[in-house]
């Protein structure tokens, strides 16, 4: 059986996208979700040396509320650690190094991280990592490399990513009369039946979350609400580490790896 | 202590965010105090700001900053 997995976008934006995949299973777009949410590889920080907090916060929470700053993430230029020739000591092929000094009184941001090179600069400057009051100094050197979401949440680069089903609705109007209409239009929390000569419509069925209320408020049988198994909604957001598009390409990429990987173990 | 970084539930960057949600939370809190129609209310700040789950809501709506009561000890 050959499949043809369909997809087309219907909202795509740098930092979320929103997609229908068609002619395919659940299972497929699940192992895409779940590859999006442990298996994409991210630029995070993991090493933070200190040469001085004098600042309210203690060096652990510093060093875990910078391991959490989106940090620009160029696969192609970058290698695992522990893949890289260097043999873990880390070189400019795995890592990306970061210095911050400030004295107070002051507020850190993420944008105060200054890094080797521009291009590494991080994507949201305006993240607070701490407030610094007055004689108060913060120094430090931070290493950043890459990982996966399985490790630890900060490698992690797409929120939320999730699918449902696309919603079939079936209508007999002939079961339905005016009170029926009304009643289904009262009750459907997502506001997408409407009446229009006399008969109940579906404004935007992409809209509809499947709950079934107009189901159960009018005859049995005027109404059928299902989800289409072989046709998905997928959303997800990322960080700004990675755009919407390159995320789903290269989880795309990781799943064929996997296939191919057992594949190969099969001899 | 001060505004985390991500939402604790889905890893949303929110900590950007929270500066502006503030201060405009409080243009509407001193309106309201005032006996005027504020200009927007933290619902529509929320989803002006892309804050579109509730569990990302509730990181800057119940968040408490209490880093300066910390902030003498070192």
């Amino acid at each position: 059986m050959i499949l043809l997995v369909k997809v087309d976008f219907i909202d795509l934006k740098e930092r979320s996208a929103k997609l229908i995949i068609s002619d395919t299973k659940p299972s497929f777009v699940n192992a895409l979700r779940r590859v999006m949410l442990a298996d994409l590889p991210k630029l995070a920080i993991e090493d933070v040396i200190f040469y001085e907090n004098t600042s309210p916060l203690f060096d652990e929470i510093i060093a875990h509320r910078l391991g959490m700053i989106p940090l620009p993430t160029d696969l192609k230029l970058l290698v695992p650690r522990d893949k890289c020739s260097c043999g873990g000591k880390g070189c400019a092929n795995c890592t990306v190094r970061y210095t911050l000094s400030k004295e107070g009184p002051c507020t850190v941001y993420s944008g105060d991280l200054q890094p080797e090179k521009e291009t590494w600069s991080v994507v949201d400057p305006n993240i607070p990592i701490v407030k610094l009051f007055e004689g108060q100094r913060l120094i430090l050197e931070a290493e950043a490399i890459l990982g996966r979401g399985r490790d630890h949440a900060k490698w992690q680069a797409v929120q939320a990513p999730a699918y449902k089903y696309y919603p079939k609705i079936e209508i007999d109007q002939s079961k339905l009369d005016e009170d029926a209409i009304k009643k289904c239009i009262e009750i459907c929390p997502k506001k997408i039946l409407v009446e229009k000569d006399g008969k109940l419509v579906v404004s935007d069925v992409e809209k509809c979350s499947l709950c079934k209320s107009c189901m159960e408020v009018c005859e049995e049988g005027a109404i059928k609400v299902s989800g289409d198994d072989t046709k998905f909604i997928f959303k997800f957001e990322t960080d700004g580490s990675l755009k919407a598009k390159d995320a789903l390409i290269e989880s795309a990429r990781i799943l064929e790896e996997k296939y191919k990987d057992f594949l190969e173990s099969l001899g | 202590m001060i505004i985390p970084v991500r939402c604790f539930t889905c890893g949303k960057v929110i900590g950007s965010i929270y500066e502006e949600f503030k201060k405009r939370y409080e243009e509407y809190k001193r309106a309201v105090e005032a006996g005027e129609k504020p200009k927007e209310t933290p619902k529509e700040i929320l989803d002006d700001l892309g804050v579109e789950r509730y569990c990302c809501r509730r990181m800057l709506l119940t968040h408490v900053d209490l880093l300066e009561e910390a902030a003498p000890y070192e």
